[in-house]
């Protein structure tokens, strides 16, 4: 009896410590944006009433409306593309019989493990020559054929019934039409825990677009963010709060398709 | 209505040969069964019918016109599947109007079809609702209302009571045997029980590895099986088999096993050369208390079903017989039990497995 008491407060023990480990930084996040800079730095972590001023201060220095417009820009086209490229391939992947459909689905695994770092610079090559360097398209590009979400995508089509699309060959739809009318609707809880997925990483993606977008009018929320931290005299409370602002969409996405994220991650078809 | 040819009909998978030249002809309005084994294609024959499978060779017809290549959707054909393979994200009614929403008929003309359909099957209060709200047996009349608004030259149906609880299933057996009467048209089914078999065909095919064991009514296969397959997966319980060798007079056949028992051959019955080995089959049911040949078992278990009792008893802890015995309420197991049968009610099977008649 006394060892089961010991167990569980030692379970609830870790939980707790690891709920205040991913909860406070977030805490923190909020709190700094609504203090001054120096009492960031002396580790105030109650709230302030300085929200209104690092706003304005945030105003002066950054086009705000411009590069939310970026991120979004960037985040819901690569988003949509990635989904409709992807996902028709793990479903290809997964239905169509092939004798060398496993090799190339092996290759397609083995390029996982290469780092981007040892990507960009050929990358970076092939868009300057195709005259699309500090373009949206330079940063959506390499992003649309995500071989992670075409996994993904696959295992969750094994949940698929073949009798469905049996049933729809039966009913007169033609391939595409089963994709669409059929898989689609099928699996939207896929679809909405790999929208939460694709639409994250394209959102705080910083190193790409980094390297191709060069001007001011381009430039996605994660690099302003960058560019707030390296000034001479930084001010925390600005940056914080631009952070807490950079991660409002990633918050209501979540929370709107939370339920199907859950599901979707079960891999149920619904 | 349809009736279906197929001649010479085969599909392979590879080297791997499923289906090996099967010829069967299906009439219009007849309510055919494929039953099997597991894994002896049938539901490979039927989904090669619907076209869900290519044929490798051979000919398939379906009311008149060669239909090899033709896209499912054109055969004629509607099928039900065992898993009902609903649209999940459909309502009853958008999954029954589905396919005639494709083929671009009119919108009131689907409503007018689909409330046909709903009235037949009396799915009218469900309309409205998902697969996912539905109860197997709802879910499977939805499956068969989705085929009905096609109207469809010719129903396939595979295995699809196998999801649904013994009860369900007695219930939709005779709704499906409701259906075909009112219909009127052709039906093909794919099961492995024989008893949805028996109590629904017109005809049955027994299959076996890929191949037709043997086509017939359904009491043509009881009474009358072509081999020791069917007589072996036709009728439960299954037929009683017992190892017998022709005696050297050549009329009767011994039986070395149960103290060299004596069945005189029946007239009408080829008459093997002495010495050759044979097997007796008898079914359960055809024990009777006076029959003229008797057998001395010991009895091991016992199945008091209520109105028949069936006894599985032994010779010397040899082969176990079952015997369907009606006024055996008071035998326990260990009991000496003596199961009597009339030689003129038993089959002779030679040692190919084929049928000595």
């Amino acid at each position: 009896m006394n060892f089961m008491i010991v167990r569980r407060a030692a379970v609830y023990l870790s939980l707790s410590i690891a709920t205040f480990i991913s909860i406070f930084p977030f805490y923190w996040m909020v709190v700094g944006a609504t203090n001054e800079s120096r009492d960031i730095v002396t580790g105030k972590s109650t709230i302030g009433t300085n929200l209104v001023a690092n706003f304005q201060n945030l105003l002066a220095q950054v086009d705000l409306a411009q590069v939310f417009w970026n991120s979004a820009v960037v985040a819901i086209a690569a988003t949509v593309l990635t989904l409709a490229v992807s996902s028709l391939a793990g479903y290809g992947f997964e239905i169509f019989r092939s004798r060398v459909r496993e090799r190339i689905f092996q290759i397609l695994l083995l390029l996982l493990s290469i780092p981007f770092a040892a990507l960009m610079v050929p990358l970076f090559v092939m868009i300057s020559r195709a005259h699309l360097s500090n373009t949206f398209t330079a940063v959506i590009l390499p992003t649309v054929a995500s071989i992670f979400i075409i996994f993904y995508f696959r295992q969750a089509t094994k949940a698929f019934p073949g009798e469905l699309r049996d049933a729809a060959r039966v009913d007169g739809l033609k391939e595409w039409q089963i994709f669409l009318y059929v898989y689609l609707p099928s699996m939207r809880s896929t679809y909405a825990a790999a929208t939460i997925i694709v639409f994250m990483t394209s959102w705080n993606n910083y190193l790409w677009p980094l390297i191709v977008l060069q001007t001011e009018d381009k430039k996605t929320i994660t690099l302003v963010i960058s560019s707030l931290t390296s000034a001479y005299t930084p001010d925390f409370g600005v940056i914080l709060l631009s952070t807490v602002l950079a991660t409002l969409p990633t918050l209501i996405i979540f929370f709107v398709l939370q339920r199907q994220f859950v599901q979707g991650m079960l891999g149920s078809v619904k | 209505m349809s009736g279906l040819k197929l001649r010479g009909v085969r599909k392979s998978f590879g080297s791997v040969e499923v289906i090996r030249g099967i010829d069967l002809d299906i009439e219009p309005n007849e309510f055919v069964v494929f039953v099997g084994p597991s894994g002896c294609g049938k539901s490979t024959l039927l989904r090669m019918i619907a076209g869900l499978e290519g044929i490798t060779e051979g000919e398939l017809d379906i009311g008149g016109t060669r239909m090899n290549d033709v896209d499912p959707s054109k055969r004629g054909i509607a099928m039900v599947f065992q898993t009902y393979a609903l649209y999940p994200h459909m309502s009853v009614r958008q999954n029954m109007g589905f396919a005639l929403k494709f083929a671009g008929v009119a919108k009131d003309e689907i409503d007018r079809q689909v409330d046909e359909a709903a009235r037949i099957l009396e799915l009218a209060p469900l309309m409205h609702r998902r697969p996912g709200e539905l109860s197997g047996g709802q879910r499977q009349r939805v499956a068969i209302g989705r085929a009905i608004v096609r109207h469809p030259e010719v129903f396939l149906f595979d295995e699809p009571l196998s999801n649904l609880d013994a009860e369900l299933r007695v219930h939709m057996r005779i709704e499906i045997a409701r259906l075909h009467k009112e219909l009127a048209t052709t039906i093909i089914y794919v099961t492995h029980d024989q008893v949805e078999a028996m109590t629904l065909a017109d005809k049955i095919v027994v299959m076996r590895d890929g191949s037709v064991a043997q086509v017939g009514s359904p009491l043509t296969l009881y009474d009358d099986p072509d081999n020791l397959f069917v007589a072996g997966f036709i009728g439960s319980p299954k037929m009683n088999f017992l190892k017998g060798v022709v005696a050297e007079s050549g009329a009767d056949v011994r039986l070395p096993e149960y103290g060299d028992q004596i069945i005189p051959l029946h007239d009408s019955v080829a008459r093997p050369a002495a010495g050759t080995d044979v097997t007796v089959g008898i079914r359960p049911e055809q024990f009777e208390p006076d029959g003229r040949t008797k057998l001395d078992l010991k009895i091991e278990m016992i199945e008091h079903l209520g109105g028949e009792t069936y006894v599985y008893a032994s010779h010397n802890d040899g082969e176990v017989i079952t015997v369907a015995a009606r006024d055996a309420r008071a035998v326990k197991p260990g009991q000496n039990f003596v199961a009597r049968f009339n030689p003129t009610s038993v089959l002779l099977f030679g040692t190919d497995g084929n049928r000595i008649r």
